[in-house]
């Protein structure tokens, strides 16, 4: 049934092609906006999971296994490793000022061959000192007390077979007990165990002749201690003081370990804002001159319309709901759009961008979609102003005259 | 019903040797009634349309009143005018007014739906468009008409609220004469039924349907 109201609609589709240029600059608008604010938001996300869940300030590694262990890109890259030193540095590190708690941990890293399921970072801790990973197994759901050949898998370990919920290392069976949640670094490749499970594998990767190390001492032997630092005490100079009295390690803070992704993040956040302005303005100024040019073009409707009885309100209401629709429309569109994108590939792009990605929760994502929006109720906003002062402008007596 | 226009008169800027407006109707009085069809006639550029576009209200006359059952039209409100012209005034603008996005039969029925919640006549306007010979093409767009059928189109329309005044800027122009005739005995059927007609017109074959026929020469209006 023809109505007032669904004339703006039946318009927007008459002037198809004109209506599909708003949309689309409306859409790429908004897909920038909302793309850049999601990108931004989910790496600083990735950035405070990896902190939070990194849970210590300082990390001590042997100063040797320089080649294998970079403190800056190591949550970013995947690339597992493995390297030993003797144990008692942990109790020389509880000596120094200014440590309130250290903790052990031994890595191993799987194979990509037919003993493994795939090529792993594998860590042990030590449950009776740990302060690092036990605090994030209640949140993985898992009730079960870690024992011998039990793992807990970072979330993006995938085991192959579903069912009974095993993974193989080194031709070794291991229970996976829980799963954590994703935190857009390298601990999601992650797979964690105690370190009577760890010292079994090392054993079954050294029968297969995988090992790299001769002269290993699993009794002896750690490779890396994490630190908490007492409050009041400045991770920094604690870190120096490890290393200033300890020989043959090297200790890193949390901070140092992080600040290749704080520096990947300000990047990509001076990189989405050059963006989005570069698309904003001039999808704003777009998608208003295509209305302003569609409503002229069609001075002589608005015309005939006041001519049959039409008063400035309805002309009014119409200009301003085909503005609204066609902008919103495209908004909407732009943000589905980006959004699916974001989600399929975000964790690709930062992969190669070299930061970690975590999206936001739904609430806090529809809040940026709903802000992502504004752009588009600009230009509706400044499009209704245009044509606004097209059709007062228009004088309807000279309108209906032929030729005009 | 009856519309009357006392003293009107319009001015045009124009930028010229003498003086920089240009009287395109001079005062005049005129009177429409119910059930008078009254035709004007006139040269190109003699004001006929300015001096319609006035009593139809769309045009404010630079001196003089129109009135319509005794209400100054000009006086009121933008919407109590606009209100008080879907209700009561068909206009058939000289040019092509037609909205391209809306079939013809929808076109036809605008005026119905500016202010009114109840579904259109449909029937009442295919009823109209078939006696304007536009049966057939009812459903489609504006664009795909002739000149002459959009002509008959916003005859139509014009017609649709049966209006107690209905002002025509050259209905049949463009149109064979089998289609004037029709054009013009129907509007001569809405006079009979009690509406106001003025036509404004080249056609000599109008001056038969008239009860009054006046020329318009350089902005002056004469029996
Ligand atoms: N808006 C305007 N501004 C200036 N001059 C105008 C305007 N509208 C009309 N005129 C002038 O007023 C005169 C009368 O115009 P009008 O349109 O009333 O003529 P008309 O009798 O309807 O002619 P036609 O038969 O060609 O339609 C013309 O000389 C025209 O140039
Ligand atoms: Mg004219």
């Amino acid at each position: 049934m023809l109505s007032v109201r669904k004339l703006p609609l039946r318009n927007l589709r008459g002037y198809a092609s004109r209506s599909a240029a708003i949309i689309l600059f409306a859409a790429l608008t908004s897909a920038a906006v909302f793309g850049g604010l999601l990108l931004t938001g989910a790496v600083r996300g990735g950035l405070e999971t990896v902190r939070a869940r990194l849970g210590a300030d300082i990390m001590v590694t042997p100063e040797s296994a320089k080649n294998e262990f970079d403190a800056q890109t190591a949550l970013i890259k995947a690339e597992p490793g493995y390297f030993y030193m003797d144990s008692d540095v942990l109790e020389q590190i509880r000596s120094i000022e200014g440590v309130a708690a250290a903790s052990p941990q031994l890595f191993l890293a799987s194979a990509k061959a037919g003993c493994c399921s795939a090529r792993l970072q594998l860590i042990a801790f030590d449950p009776a000192t740990d302060f690092t990973v036990q605090p994030w197994i209640a949140d993985t759901g898992t009730t079960r007390e870690m024992g011998l050949m039990d793992v807990i898998i970072g979330s993006s370990v995938s085991w192959p077979s579903a069912d009974n919920a095993v993974i193989r290392f080194y031709d070794s069976e291991c229970s996976v007990i829980g799963q954590f949640a994703p935190t857009g670094s390298a601990l999601d490749s992650a797979v964690y165990m105690n370190f009577d499970t760890c010292r079994a594998l090392i054993d079954a990767c050294r029968s297969m002749g995988l090992f790299k190390y001769a002269d290993f001492d699993g009794d002896r032997s750690v490779s890396s201690v994490l630190v908490r630092v007492k409050e009041g005490y400045d991770a920094e100079s604690v870190a120096s003081e490890i290393r200033a009295r300890i020989g043959g390690v090297s200790a890193v803070t949390a901070a140092g370990m992080l600040s290749g992704i704080a520096d990947g993040l300000r990047h990509v956040s001076s990189a989405v804002k050059a963006l989005m302005l570069a698309f904003w303005l001039p999808g704003l100024f777009m998608a208003v001159l295509f209305f302003a040019f569609m409503i002229n073009e069609r001075k002589k409707e608005f015309a005939a319309l006041r001519a049959m009885g039409a008063d400035r309100r309805i002309l009014s209401r119409i200009a301003v709901t085909e503005a609204l629709a066609a902008n919103l429309a495209g908004g909407l569109i732009g943000i589905i759009v980006s959004g699916v994108l974001l989600c399929a590939f975000g964790g690709l792009i930062a992969g190669r961008m070299n930061v970690t990605f975590v999206l936001p929760p739904l609430g806090k994502m529809l809040l940026t979609a709903l802000a992502a929006l504004l752009p588009a109720v600009l230009a509706a906003a400044c499009s209704s102003l245009a044509a606004l002062g097209i059709i007062s402008r228009t004088d309807a007596a000279l309108l209906l005259k032929e030729g005009e | 019903m009856k519309l009357t226009a006392s003293g009107i008169k319009k001015d045009f800027p124009r930028a010229g040797k003498t003086s920089n407006f240009f009287t395109a109707v001079q005062p005049l009085d005129i009177e429409l009634s119910s059930g008078r069809l009254t035709v004007v006639s006139g040269r190109s550029g003699s004001g006929k349309s300015t001096l319609l576009n006035m009593l139809a209200g769309l045009l404010t006359p630079s001196a003089g009143s129109v009135c319509l059952d005794g209400t100054d039209i000009y006086a009121l409100s933008d919407g109590a005018l606009s209100r008080l012209r879907n209700a009561s005034l068909g206009l058939i603008p000289q040019g092509n007014t037609a909205l391209n996005s809306l079939s013809v039969l929808e076109n036809t029925l605008l005026p119905s739906v500016l202010y009114s919640k109840c579904a259109p006549p449909y029937e009442t306007a295919a009823s109209l468009l078939g006696q304007l010979g536009l049966g057939s093409v009812k459903d489609e767009k504006p664009s795909a008409l002739s000149g002459g059928e959009l002509r008959r189109m916003s005859v139509a329309r014009a017609l649709l609220t049966r209006p107690g005044v209905i002002l025509a800027d050259e209905p049949t122009a463009g149109l064979d004469d089998e289609n004037t005739l029709l054009v013009l005995s129907l509007l001569r059927r809405y006079a009979d039924d009690g509406a106001c007609v003025l036509i404004v017109t080249h056609e000599d074959e109008a001056g038969r349907f008239a009860d009054e026929q006046l020329t318009m020469n350089g902005g002056m209006l004469s029996r």
